[in-house]
């Protein structure tokens, strides 16, 4: 075991280990009310617009995805992908669906929680609530599962306004008022469902702690353009789980507090979480969760990835205090979520769209010298931009990229080896771009 | 364009980017759009001739795949390629719309790539709640304004509820033309009636009914038609552009004689209310009324009332049309369309209709494996 340790390359964070609690945690609470016939939700990841009411509500949400990646990292995923494929489902569709649609064919089969199901399964669900936000997966799929629960589906909005326009203002109003009247339907629809009524104290101190946990996070991420990066993707993989699914939690927030601590002190004592820090990258944008192992190999590379995974990144801090109007506190934040990155590489004039925004902005201010691309089997989302993206960066930046054929929960399509033999020309690649930036006058 | 009728669909079919093209030498303005969304009576109402953007199946990708990875819909990449090979070079100005996930980055990555002076992009709701359709109007009123602005004119509401009652009109000729393909034999084939709705969305609206109406008077007087054959067939699913699958399947013992495709009924068949404020009624028009499994129905007290809700209108073509058979196709990578064929198929079989689903990757090639699965069907049912 501790010459297991001593092989891995990447320095994890100590108070990583302390974001594990949380999410057995969570899973415990999920399982527990199951048990109890308390209210569960199976819920997508809706960006914090609804999580928070369900939980001010006495409903314990549970999270299909998250589960997804634990089947994957567990290589428990394989086989329930056979079974969805079995019920009909085509196997390009999502892998966290394909994941869970498995999951609940078994279940039902057997009456309970299946066998082996990690992390003590996923209680039968009182109610699904979709997101309309980023991928059709997120409402199609629960939609699908109808054919197994006979519990209603609530659908929350989330709108896509054009990435790149600023000036837009009255689109953005229009957009946050209409997500605040449909929170005030969802209000209601839960209401009516657990024949309670919504205690609004209890909901606006859960979201100033969630408020404050976004902050930590924002910042703790702020200091990973320090040189060397002090923070590596991994750990960042590991603990925006709780910012995503727990940040109502006093918990949350004081772990959050000590991961920011001992990031800063690594800044301040020149610590980056690999011992030798080559390349600075940033991958976008899920990572193949069965086979995290992979990113050792890198580090030892000298390869320290400062950024990544754009759609789960916290934005940055914006003024909240909407008054009493929680809904509209609540929207404000969701939507802020979705468009930032593009206003801002809007303002300062980037010449980009859609996802390889972001990129570009973290390419600037983390001073990247390559971008690793993971294009997912099953998942467009998160792979529409990628050739864009390394476009960008090679064309407006002179920023190389690679990529890796691959998926989040089949680990069958994964090539670790063929990666592996093209990194020393990518990194005789980013040699050379690292040069003719120089030479254009930039300051990496 | 010296043709008429059934010769003109067919020869716009086979050259719609020519026709495109002598409409913009005639002085027409093109505005180009993507799936059936847009709310096309604003566009003409603006004197433009919105014609459809569409991909080729016939056209081997070859520089698309320097923007887009290759697990992306192969009609979008398709529609891409084209466009970066000059091929849409028609498309003076455009509209996209947030219809599935990837059409909507398409659109972003579209206009990126081909930087059409104008360019809106209209997003649409997943939902249909209340107040969704206050959302899609407001959606709706932006557009008008951010083509005001472009054009330097003004739209006009009575205009508009001409337009309306234009494109209502048409889509009556259309429902017209779907109907002669209920007796059996159909008088008019299923590639026939695709070439003629690839036209339509290629040519503007006074053309196309007048076509139209030259083609009903003329297949009705027909004597040539499709023969009888052992199986009426339905197809549904994605967007077909090319009639090599239809051709295909009419190859064999069948004749498909109706459609859920957003290239044929899905993309005509629901008229506009008429309402005081006509952005009202194309609001729920496009919302509500236009059937794609990209909107989400809300649940009911049971699956069977949810697969009601959703494929209840199928099931009332099926029965109108006395269709023995569902074709359920679905290019490669179309998310919206793979998670819709489990409970779809569930639901004819609770009908009693049998089905079949095909998954396509959209090319002219690979046909020869689902023509045997489609033989093989047809003799089932037959």
């Amino acid at each position: 075991m501790a010459e297991e340790k001593k092989k891995r390359a990447i320095t994890r964070l100590e108070s990583s280990a302390l974001v594990r609690p949380l999410v057995n945690k969570m899973y415990m609470e999920g399982a527990l009310a199951g048990m109890e016939e308390r209210p569960v939700a199976w819920s997508m990841v809706n960006w914090w617009e609804g999580d928070i009411i369900m939980r001010a509500m006495g409903v314990t949400p549970v999270y299909p995805e998250n589960f997804g990646t634990v089947c994957a990292a567990l290589g428990i995923a394989q086989k329930y992908m056979g079974v969805s494929a079995a019920e009909g489902f085509p196997t390009h569709l999502c892998g966290y669906a394909q994941n869970t649609i498995g999951y609940t064919t078994e279940m039902k089969r057997e009456g309970k929680v299946p066998e082996g199901a990690p992390m003590g399964g996923m209680a039968q669900p009182t109610f699904m609530l979709c997101s309309e936000g980023y991928c059709d997966a997120r409402f199609k799929w629960f939609q699908s599962l109808r054919q197994f629960w006979n519990v209603p589906v609530w659908t929350l909005p989330f709108p896509h306004p054009v990435y790149t326009d600023p000036s837009l203002q009255d689109v953005h109003k229009v957009n946050v008022e209409y997500m605040a009247v449909e929170l005030q339907g969802f209000i209601a629809f839960l209401e009516n469902l657990l024949k309670k009524k919504l205690d609004r104290d209890k909901l606006e101190a859960m979201l100033n702690n969630q408020e404050k946990v976004f902050k930590v996070w924002w910042e703790i991420n702020e200091l990973r353009k320090a040189k060397p990066c002090p923070m590596h993707a991994r750990d960042f993989w590991t603990m925006m789980v709780p910012c995503f699914y727990t940040a109502y939690d006093p918990e949350t927030l004081a772990v959050y507090q000590q991961v920011y601590n001992e990031v800063k002190a690594r800044v301040d004592n020149g610590i980056g979480a690999i011992p030798d820090e080559k390349y600075r990258l940033v991958f976008a944008e899920l990572p193949p969760w069965h086979s995290l192992g992979f990113f050792d190999k890198l580090a030892e590379r000298g390869w320290n990835f400062a950024a990544e995974s754009a759609s789960y990144h916290p934005p940055p801090p914006m003024e909240l205090n909407g008054g009493g109007d929680l809904p509209y506190r609540i929207a404000r934040w969701t939507y802020w979520s979705y468009i930032n990155t593009g206003y801002r590489a809007a303002k300062m004039g980037y010449p980009a769209v859609g996802a390889a925004q972001p990129y570009y902005n973290w390419a600037v201010e983390y001073k990247i010298d390559g971008i690793l691309t993971h294009p997912l089997v099953t998942c467009r989302t998160a792979t529409f931009w990628h050739t864009h993206s390394m476009n960008v960066l090679r064309d407006k930046l002179d920023i190389p990229g690679m990529s890796i054929q691959g998926d989040i929960v089949d680990l069958t399509v994964f090539d670790a080896a063929t990666a592996l033999n093209q990194a020393p020309a990518f990194e005789e690649s980013m040699d050379h771009f690292r040069k003719v930036r120089k030479s254009k006058g930039l300051d990496w | 364009m010296s043709s008429k009728g059934l010769a003109k669909a067919k020869d716009i079919y086979a050259n719609r980017a020519g026709r495109v093209r002598e409409l913009k030498a005639e002085g027409k303005k093109i505005m180009g759009y993507v799936c059936a969304y847009p709310p096309l009576e604003m566009v003409t109402a603006m004197d433009y001739a919105p014609i459809r953007v569409i991909g080729s199946m016939d056209e081997p990708i070859t520089k698309a795949d320097t923007q887009v990875p290759s697990i992306i819909c192969p009609m979008l990449r398709s529609m891409l390629d084209l466009g970066m090979k000059g091929k849409a070079d028609f498309v003076e100005d455009f509209i996209g719309a947030h219809t599935c996930d990837c059409a909507e980055k398409f659109c972003h990555l579209y206009q990126h790539n081909m930087q059409f002076p104008y360019y809106h992009f209209l997003d649409v709701p997943h939902i249909a709640h209340k107040a969704s359709f206050g959302f899609m109007k407001a959606g709706f009123q932006l557009f008008q304004k951010t083509l005001e602005a472009h054009t330097g004119k003004k739209l006009d509401p009575d205009r508009l509820k001409q337009e309306v009652k234009k494109h209502n009109a048409q889509r009556a000729l259309v429902r017209e033309l779907y109907g002669l393909r209920r007796q059996d034999p159909p008088l008019l084939s299923g590639s026939e009636n695709l070439q003629i709705m690839l036209a339509l969305l290629s040519i503007p609206i006074e053309e196309g009914s007048g076509m139209l109406k030259d083609i009903i008077a003329e297949v009705k007087a027909r004597k040539d038609g499709p023969k009888k054959k052992a199986a009426r067939l339905l197809l549904w699913g994605s967007p077909l552009t090319e009639t090599s699958i239809i051709d295909m399947i009419e190859s064999l013992n069948a004749n498909v004689v109706m459609d859920d495709i957003c290239t044929g009924t899905r993309h005509f068949w629901p008229d506009v209310e008429m309402t005081s404020d006509p952005l009202d009624g194309l609001a729920k028009r496009y919302l509500d009324d236009l059937k794609c499994p990209r909107t989400f129905r809300e649940t009911t007290s049971s699956f069977e009332e949810d697969q009601e809700v959703r494929f209840g209108y199928i099931k009332d073509y099926a029965k109108e049309w006395n269709v023995n058979g569902v074709i359920l196709q679905s290019m490669k990578y179309c998310d919206t369309h793979g998670y819709e064929v489990p409970a779809i198929k569930a639901y004819f079989d609770r009908l009693g209709i049998p089905s079949l689903y095909l998954e396509h990757e959209y090319t002219m090639v690979a046909l020869a494996p689902l023509k045997t699965r489609v033989e093989a069907f047809i003799e089932m049912i037959s």
